[in-house]
């Protein structure tokens, strides 16, 4: 017999009571999810930049550019100084990625992102620190909202990322910077 | 070396033996616990933060339930599923035939090194030394995971691994296998060199593997959550990506994963999610994705319906910071890889000094706590029932628990000798007395006895 079924008869013999599935049905607070937004991003140390749009965050990449660092753009209209390399090894060098959000949620700062915009999937992790630019109607209160509204199509990879990577494996100190980006920014669109 | 500090991680000894040593250093202790209790802490501000926190609870206890009584049919949903997005799945009873599967599939596409997020299921089925006596490295990526991996230790804790060791012995050991400043100790300094280190071991990895936090029925993904990034830095590079799962990680559909990662890194950290919680729905383009699902003793705790329900966990690991008995005698005291109130609940039937289903006072601090209502004082309780049918209680409890329900259960003998005890701390020194009281008396003073038993005062006050 194979090991699924062993497994699945084993189950037969469960002392569980059929319980029934519940409706998910939890009222969203829906008042100023913008400043939602931004106090969850700040909690978890993300920045939010309101004003200015898709050209304060080509001033942005302009500036970072001018100091000599290498930037990948995956935003539509945002210019940069790095192509999409061939493998996602070569990512390795990336000082800024800039890539577009899908959904924002306001109740932990969270931005989902889909590997359809993100050239290989690594990019959003291996980059030396990280830009999302998000538009502004695409905050939802809570995931559960969210959950409705990702797109994750057979096959596709994707992820909620809320601000920058962080560890306190260390005696419990909080560090910002462990294996993914060392800073995220979050411009709204 | 400090870090190689005597905190009994090896060997089967009774949970009071290993805690003793663990208590030796009482400034450690007092620091691992207030440690602890700071998470517990950051956990009520997050979890006081949303109104709804009672709800979601609630909800993720009947969305478990629910999955764990069709769990055949779920998981059969999500194979199907699985296969159609191009990912393959391998079923395991134990641990042996996960590691012979994992083992197989890295050796067919001759995997030298592997680069692993954390995964509690791979450390119970003890998958590390096994690829590793057949020759293949198996690098840890989670900062705390590569601290212990480094000093050869197990974790201390499902969430924080490496929550026994301070940042003196981090550097210590860095100092030695990374080449760090000797006495460097700084989080940061240390944190970004293993930054360093592992950027390289990432980048020259042929084979990722990750635990899975939930994984999704009707789309056949599953989701795993770090903080660190690690899982997911790894996975995304080599082409060939392995997700270890438990049979109880399913749930019906993305909406009840959103349930249960509104209330997972809230309950373990206080932070409102972890910083990332990525869905994997598929091999990267000429990649291959394996899902290994194992059983490894769920399916016999399933039979007994108060064991079933510890199936519920999500292994946020509040039921550990909360735990006076766990912050008080470490990671290391329990006989089992999973350590605290959950560890109890599902490691106490391994348990061959029979002890550590008494590691608990049943205060009912994890129950209250759990984001899934797993009923842990009730499961640990049981436990000792099942021992007690057994013939296998600890600390001599099979020699006077029988006396002492014989004393119990006769009111004359009870209030004779309740008589006699009272007189005896009254009249006869605690010098003469304490031997009797045994393992209790070790760190406590006897009592001051009362002038009566509490029948009696209650029958002289009651007409009041």
């Amino acid at each position: 017999m194979s090991s699924k079924l062993e497994i699945l008869n084993a189950l037969k013999l469960s002392a569980l009571m059929n319980h029934p599935m519940p409706s998910i049905e939890v009222a969203p607070r829906l008042e100023n999810l913008v400043g939602q937004f931004e106090t969850n991003l700040n909690a978890v140390a993300g920045t939010l930049h309101k004003e200015g749009g898709i050209k304060a965050l080509q001033a942005k990449v302009d500036e970072l550019i001018a100091q000599g660092l290498q930037v990948i753009s995956l935003v539509e209209g945002v210019t940069a100084n790095r192509e999409m390399p061939p493998t996602a090894h070569e990512l390795k060098d990336i000082d800024y990625a800039v890539i577009p959000g899908e959904i924002g949620v306001a109740e932990n700062g969270a931005i989902w992102v889909n590997n359809k915009n993100l050239g290989h999937r690594v990019t959003p992790f291996i980059c030396e620190n990280l830009i999302l630019a998000l538009p502004t109607n695409k905050i939802v209160p809570t995931l559960h909202q969210a959950a409705k509204e990702i797109t994750l199509a057979s096959g596709e990879f994707g992820v909620f990322i809320a601000g920058p990577s962080k560890t306190a494996d260390i005696e419990q100190a909080l560090v910002v910077g462990a294996h993914g980006a060392c800073s995220s920014n979050v411009y709204l669109l | 070396m400090a870090y190689q500090h005597n905190h009994g991680a090896v060997g089967s000894q009774v949970h009071a033996h290993k805690a003793d040593i663990f208590c030796r250093d009482e400034t450690r202790v007092d620091w691992h616990s207030k440690a602890l209790w700071t998470l517990r802490e950051k956990r009520d501000r997050a979890a006081g933060s949303i109104p709804e926190w009672e709800q979601l609870r609630q909800l993720g206890s009947d969305i478990k339930l629910h999955t764990l009584t069709n769990l055949a049919q779920y998981l059969e949903i999500f194979e199907q599923n699985c296969l159609a997005n191009g990912i393959k799945v391998h079923w395991a009873r134990d641990g042996a035939e996960h590691n012979r599967i994992v083992h197989d599939i890295l050796s067919s596409h001759k995997v030298k090194k592997l680069v692993k997020s954390k995964s509690m299921l791979t450390e119970e089925c003890h998958l590390n030394p096994y690829l590793e006596q057949r020759g293949i490295e198996v690098i840890d990526t989670d900062l705390g995971e590569r601290i212990i991996q480094l000093a050869k230790m197990p974790p201390s804790h499902i969430v924080v691994p490496a929550i026994h060791m301070k940042k003196e012995e981090v550097g210590d050991l860095f100092h030695e296998k990374l080449g760090t400043k000797a006495g460097a100790s700084d989080p940061l300094y240390l944190t970004r060199a293993a930054r360093a280190h592992l950027r390289q071991q990432f980048l020259s990895a042929d084979a990722a593997m990750t635990g899975v936090n939930m994984a999704i029925a009707d789309k056949g993904a599953v989701v795993v959550c770090t903080n660190e990034g690690n899982a997911d830095m790894g996975a995304n590079l080599p082409k060939l990506q392995l997700h270890s799962m438990g049979i109880d990680k399913v749930v019906p559909d993305v909406d009840s994963a959103a349930v249960l990662l509104r209330t997972l890194a809230r309950n373990a950290t206080g932070q409102p999610v972890t910083t990332y919680s990525a869905f994997y729905r598929g091999p990267q383009p000429e990649g291959e994705m394996h899902i290994i699902i194992v059983d490894n003793g769920r399916t016999e705790m399933l039979k007994d319906k108060i064991l079933a329900e510890s199936l519920k966990c999500i292994r946020c690991g509040g039921c550990l910071n909360t735990c006076p008995v766990y912050r008080r005698s470490g990671g290391y005291s329990y006989n089992y890889t999973i350590p605290g109130p959950i560890g109890i609940a599902v490691g106490a039937k391994l348990d061959d000094t029979n002890s550590i289903a008494w590691a608990c006072t049943l205060c009912g601090s994890c129950t209250y706590i759990c984001p899934t209502k797993v009923p842990l004082d009730k499961i640990i309780f049981h436990h000792r029932r099942l021992k007690a049918e057994a013939g296998q209680l600890p600390y001599g409890k099979n020699g006077y628990m029988p006396l002492v329900g014989k004393f119990m259960a006769s009111p004359t003998m009870l209030n004779c000798s309740m008589s006699m005890a009272r007189t005896a701390l009254r009249i006869l020194p605690g010098s003469l007395l304490k031997p009797f009281s045994g393992a209790w008396g070790k760190y406590r003073e006897l009592p001051v006895a009362p002038n009566s038993s509490f029948e009696a005062w209650f029958k002289q006050h009651r007409s009041l």
